[in-house]
């Protein structure tokens, strides 16, 4: 019982931080009436027809998005768990991991460079509305689904295929009863991430969607605190897009049915069709294509750039630091808040408390909604009159990009994490091993894969954050994103080109690096 | 025992002086938009220049954009490090003017390149430029040349623009059209709307949208081509000359009240206005330097087109009318 507690206190203390984190600067906005020029709004803004056209469009293009997303992505995930000795096989999974890294703007030029009017594969005008918003978000969040979704596939015990084979299953019944419900433990999780991921869209939605018709709750939020500078007005929409997303992840994770458990170890190979073998094959490429696309049309761009005048000067390889600096730092944090969120939340769930164990989960998803712009200015508010807020740009902006990457360390660790404590955690009972060596001994060599997952995934979310570092405005070095976007403001897209793939490069090697050095050597 | 004293002794007194150096060199904060600081932009030059004159430390603290830095000055407000703003544009100095954040500086602006009188007893300009659409000349052999032209000709090109809630040249496209078309403005959208093949977030969006072929002109200003022309040698781009005029930009510095070195922040508006500022910022911000004469802008800059007449529409007018005009854009834009 002392174990449940000690997780208690540390789960409440991370949630703390995170309340802190997020509602403390929206209390900050609200406070703010002694600002000379402002007056606040009239609040039943959320009646007028243009907040009604831009909810209903958002959740239009969110569920449109997630659905174009996550379910080529089972497939192709499938697909990639039966092929297990696909050629490039790992090569294909970390490029799934790179549209994470690309900051809206560089995406956007990559999916222009193949769809737009010149591209590869013309769709001319009619690129610009729900098709290239459609179009980006596939891009963006097809490969994080086939990531998050694939370790599932590993927690199938190998003689449930064996069985499978006895009892003469064919594919339909093995999927409706071998690899349904692995999958349906991870599913709902990442439907809602991605959900969440387009709903929070903004330059995207905006440069591909054609016009104001496209316009996002994101893009009212910043509207009202910036053109309108109505901070009121931008925390209850921020509020709102809280509350709706909050109903949205009740729903999805109140689909979650976690799979009895059962030791899986080590994996069998899976008898394969020679016709199933095509498809698979057709699936990982046709998938492994559309993401390469936009990404080698940035290859080839930046090849052509002025690759030696970028790579010498020294801001670049300042940012480059500032950069790294940023995303392993986030990467830390975010990984360590996950971890006592999820430890809390398993040990929860195995007391048969579940739905304050999908309480805790929730908690830890859905802050990622929270615009960046409303807590930086929220913590400008609050920080301002007591701190030297610029000496504390990197700390801040590591926070930030921790909180937001929270969301995806709940899904890439949660499943395993959560199986893993409900098989040895009364073992570990009666021999009596806690705390650190159950750490060491234990969790560390089981879940260290996940571990190594969150962490490359967080630490490429923040060292392609714009936004925040965008929003706190610095006198020292800029990170690469940013960089990117004062190349591109500046005429100078062929040198913004070259950063965003050096940028590219730099995320692919952490990536690698961290799934290497912490996941251990296993192909993801 | 005694080198380690005297090396920590050393250490301290370092130390210690370089605090002294410090307290006596003050540091001058300047607010101002990101792409002034880049290493491209102005902010290096600026800076290097004004403190061999100033005895003093410049930290120039680069925001997104001209909104940003004022509504970061409302946040602050007493308890802001920022001595200066600059970087906000004619369309926000009424909004600045009303935050009661600034204090007249009590200077006058003795030669100006403006096409018209400064009077002005908060702000100070340092360079101004003009909106217009940007063509590739080998792309479009015969552009409009005029607004209304533009507007009308159904089959006339197509063109990539900003949002005007988000980007300033988005705004200062709406007040153009506002100047031009008046009351009728919401129809020309609507013409106009159809050939809009899309509207970005930012300037840079719709910028490389158009250089990678998306449509036959972007909205940009007069002095776009200059870059090509000057830092590509490319002679490919130019803007469209309209006969209405083109819709002026002005860009101003303003000095913060609260600040606590106003002495020095005049000294650095004072240098702002002189030709060692002015110019450094015809080829690092694209713009026309506010003071300095024209004879003596880079010789490239001939070839940029006449955007004579300047609009502008008054900046009473336009604070208080600006959010219901986005408001109607918003409705036409939508149907």
């Amino acid at each position: 019982m002392a174990r449940l507690n000690t997780r208690a206190i540390t789960a409440g203390l991370v949630l703390a931080v995170l309340a802190l984190i997020v509602l403390a600067p929206m209390a900050g906005l609200l406070n703010l009436s002694g600002i000379p020029g402002y007056e606040p709004g009239d609040l039943r803004f959320w009646q007028s027809s243009y907040i009604r056209r831009v909810l209903f469009f958002s959740l239009w293009q969110a569920l449109l998005s997630m659905l174009c997303s996550v379910l080529p992505a089972i497939l192709v995930a499938r697909a990639f768990a039966s092929q297990a000795d696909f050629p490039l096989r790992g090569l294909l999974l970390r490029l799934f991991a790179l549209p994470l890294v690309v900051p809206a703007v560089v995406a956007v030029m990559g999916v222009v460079s193949v769809y737009g009017s010149g591209g590869w594969i013309s769709l001319g005008r009619s690129l610009y509305g729900l098709n290239g918003i459609l179009l980006a978000h596939v891009f963006f969040n097809l490969p994080l689904a086939v990531r998050l979704l694939l370790p599932q596939w590993q927690t199938i015990p190998p003689h449930h295929w064996q069985l499978g084979e006895q009892l003469g299953m064919n594919a339909w019944q093995r999927w409706r009863f071998l690899e349904w419900p692995a999958l349906r433990e991870a599913l709902p999780g990442v439907m809602l991430l991605v959900f969440m991921l387009c709903l929070t869209s903004f330059a995207v939605v905006l440069t591909l969607g054609g016009g104001p018709k496209s316009t996002t709750l994101e893009v009212a939020i910043y509207q009202s605190l910036r053109f309108d500078f109505d901070p009121a007005k931008a925390v209850v929409l921020a509020l709102l897009q809280l509350s709706i997303c909050t109903l949205v992840a009740i729903v999805t994770l109140r689909l979650q049915r976690l799979p009895e458990v059962e030791i899986a170890l080590g994996s069998v190979s899976k008898p394969v069709a020679v016709r199933q073998k095509w498809l698979n094959t057709l699936l990982i490429l046709t998938a492994g294509v559309f993401v390469a696309m936009p990404l080698l049309s940035l290859l080839i761009d930046a090849f052509g750039g002025p690759i030696w005048q970028v790579i010498g000067t020294t801001r670049l390889w300042q940012s480059l630091v500032t950069t790294l600096f940023i995303g392993l730092f986030a990467a830390l944090f975010s990984v360590a808040a996950g971890w006592f969120l999820l430890q809390y939340s398993a040990s929860l769930s195995l007391a048969g408390k579940t739905s304050k164990a999908q309480l805790i989960d929730l908690a830890g998803s859905i802050v990622y909604v929270v615009p960046p712009l409303v807590i930086g200015s929220g913590l400008f508010v609050l920080l301002s009159p007591h701190f030297d807020v610029f000496a504390w740009v990197y700390p801040i902006v590591i926070a930030i990009n921790a909180v937001m990457g929270l969301p995806f360390v709940i899904r890439s660790l949660g499943p395993a994490l959560r199986q893993n404590h409900a098989r040895y955690h009364y073992l570990c009972q009666s021999l009596a091993l806690q705390g650190w060596n159950r750490f060491r001994y234990l969790e560390w060599p089981l879940l260290r894969q996940p571990l190594g997952l969150a962490a490359a995934l967080v630490a490429a979310l923040a060292m392609g954050d714009l936004g925040v570092i965008a929003l706190f405005g610095t006198p020292h070095s800029a990170t690469l994103p940013l960089l990117i976007y004062q190349q591109l403001g500046a005429y100078m897209i062929p040198q913004a080109t070259v950063t965003a793939l050096l940028l590219l490069v730099l995320s692919l090697t952490v990536f690698w690096g961290l799934e290497r050095v912490i996941g251990g050597k296993t192909d993801a | 025992m005694y080198k380690v004293l005297r090396f920590f002794g050393g250490t301290l007194l370092a130390l210690s002086l370089s605090f002294a150096a410090q307290a006596v060199t003050p540091t001058l904060v300047v607010y101002t938009y990101d792409s002034f600081t880049s290493e491209w932009g102005p902010g290096p030059q600026v800076k290097t220049a004004f403190e061999a004159q100033c005895a003093c430390s410049l930290e120039l603290v680069g925001l997104e954009d001209g909104v940003s830095m004022l509504n970061r000055l409302k946040l602050e407000g007493g308890n802001t490090r920022a001595d200066l703003l600059l970087g906000i544009d004619t369309s926000l100095t009424a909004e600045a003017r009303a935050s009661d954040l600034f204090e007249a500086h009590r200077m006058t602006l003795q030669k100006s390149s403006l096409p018209q009188p400064w009077q002005d007893d908060l702000f100070l300009p340092y360079d101004y430029g003009y909106f217009a659409f940007v063509y590739n000349k080998e792309r479009l052999d015969n552009p409009p040349t005029s607004l209304r032209q533009l507007v009308a000709d159904e089959q006339g090109p197509t063109i990539l623009i900003q949002d005007p809630r988000t980007s300033t040249p988005g705004l200062g496209l709406l007040l153009w059209i506002k100047k031009v078309f008046g009351d009728e403005s919401d129809e020309a959208w609507a013409r106009l709307s159809k050939r809009i093949v899309t509207v970005s977030k930012g300037w840079s969006e719709a910028y490389g949208l158009f250089l990678k072929g998306e449509a036959d002109m972007v909205l940009s200003y007069t002095t776009s081509p200059a870059y090509h022309l000057i830092a590509e040698q490319d002679a490919r781009f130019a803007a469209a000359r309209f006969s209405e005029g083109h819709y002026q930009q002005i860009e101003v510095a303003g000095l913060v009240r609260s600040s606590q070195q106003k002495q020095l922040a005049r000294d650095f508006l004072e240098f702002m206005l002189s030709d060692s500022f002015q110019s450094i910022i015809p080829t690092t911000n694209w713009m026309y330097p506010a003071t300095l004469v024209h004879t003596k802008l880079p010789a490239d800059f001939d070839q940029l087109i006449d955007p004579s007449p300047a609009l502008l529409l008054n900046e009473e007018l336009v604070a208080s009318k600006r959010k219901s005009w986005v408001n109607d854009w918003l409705e036409v834009m939508s149907r």
